[in-house]
């Protein structure tokens, strides 16, 4: 309880914030530089999501541990959220400064994949009716999946050029000041912060399905 | 036979002088892919549903260890690719007009982009084979695994059939790298699923 209102504290400061307190960066027209605040972290949160599911479904076809699976159920269905929201603020920002909602920019491209293999994840869970079954094949294909995603991210942006805002927008990179930095990283955290507790949530919901189940199957 | 289908209705309706001149690098090398990808698919979701209807499978359980049998669905799967392949390339050439400016090139890429197909949709077939609505469930699953390949392979056979220059093969190279990837982590994946 206390977490969710510190949570929703730490959020609202952090996008009021955003708004009011950090200059627009230089270099791009307006306002639309504020999306960092909100794209990032959403693209961050699903790349943080889509890794934890690979890695418990690791775990559950080791240790063949229902809790595993129910992790890995639960964050790639976040991490399919949070992508979904950063490809719709990717695109707001696409049209605001390249002039189109979609271009097939090559972040966009691999991003598209993205929700296409997740897309694919979920229907899989959906079309085998056998339980045990069902979570090894979903654990199965989420780690080769996993696998083709390095070359969307790292091959694909390599052959055709991207527009991505990068050096202009990248933490690491000295184009971002000390103000926005600081309110970069509190966002992120506020979503991350977020991710956790809907995670926890979702696998709650889902150990209480699963136990409702078996007790109607022994009845 | 969807292939030859396939290739008779596109060459009928664009022949070889439909397209100009300058869209043909890339639009030969999309719609020659597409035939490829599509026949391929059809034969390949087979592979594995073929064993469970005879009701052989069983029996190819008991009898031998899952990782030859995966290499022998694998292999079967090539060879297939390859037959199709070996018809299909040289009649999209003979049919579209398809001028190829470096033919080493082209068939490497070719036959790695081939290869990485295989590579990628055979775990995929095994998987199937033992779930409902097999057909749709295998083109939904085995498009975006496949994706990265596919887009690859149309800019290798772009630049091999109409590129400046063809040094590096840098296609080529991803296009093994991926069949290298997903041939091992399939190797590691294939008995977890042969044993449910």
């Amino acid at each position: 309880m206390i977490y969710k209102i510190l949570l929703t504290i730490w959020m609202n400061l952090i996008i009021a914030a955003v708004f009011l307190y950090v200059e627009p960066a230089a270099g791009f027209p307006g306002e639309v530089s504020r999306i960092l605040f909100f794209h990032v972290p959403t693209a961050w949160v699903a790349t943080l999501a889509f890794f934890l599911s690979m890695i418990a479904s690791c775990v559950y076809l080791i240790t063949r541990k229902v809790n595993a699976d129910f992790l890995a159920q639960s964050s790639a269905e976040l991490g399919f959220l949070f992508c979904f929201l950063a490809t719709v603020t990717g695109s707001i920002f696409a049209k605001a400064t390249w002039g189109s909602f979609w271009n097939w920019d090559p972040r966009q491209t691999s991003i598209v994949m993205l929700l296409m293999i997740y897309g694919a994840y979920f229907v899989l869970r959906s079309a085998v009716p056998d339980h045990e079954k069902r979570r090894v094949f979903a654990g199965v294909y989420s780690i080769l999946a996993f696998c083709t995603v390095p070359f969307l991210v790292f091959v694909v942006p390599r052959i055709t050029s991207s527009l991505h805002p990068e050096d202009t927008l990248n933490p690491a990179s000295p184009g971002m000041d000390m103000k926005t930095l600081i309110f970069f990283l509190g966002s992120l955290c506020a979503y991350t912060g977020l991710f956790v507790w809907m995670l926890r949530l979702k696998v709650r919901m889902l150990k209480i399905m699963d136990k409702e189940q078996g007790v109607k199957f022994k009845v | 036979m969807f292939a030859l289908t396939t290739l008779v209705a596109v060459s009928f309706s664009i022949g070889s002088f439909r397209i100009e001149e300058s869209e043909r690098p890339f639009l030969y090398a999309v719609l020659l892919w597409i035939i490829l990808v599509f026949s391929a698919l059809s034969g390949l979701s087979r592979s594995f549903v073929k064993e469970q209807e005879a009701g052989t499978m069983d029996i190819l359980k008991l009898s031998a260890r899952p990782q030859a049998v995966f290499l022998g669905k694998l292999f079967f799967n090539l060879t297939m690719l390859g037959a199709l392949g070996l018809i299909i390339v040289p009649a999209f050439i003979l049919l579209m007009g398809y001028k190829i400016k470096f033919p080493g090139c082209f068939a490497a890429i070719m036959v790695t982009g081939g290869l990485g197909l295989g590579a990628g949709t055979t775990l995929v077939a095994a998987m199937i084979a033992q779930a409902d609505a097999r057909g749709a469930l295998f083109s939904a699953l085995s498009f975006p695994l496949l994706l990265p390949l596919v887009i690859t392979a149309i800019k290798g056979s772009e630049r091999a059939a109409y590129g400046i220059s063809a040094a590096g093969w840098p296609e080529v190279k991803i296009a093994t790298a991926y069949a290298v990837i997903m041939i091992t982590v399939s190797l590691l994946l294939f008995p977890l699923i042969w044993e449910e």
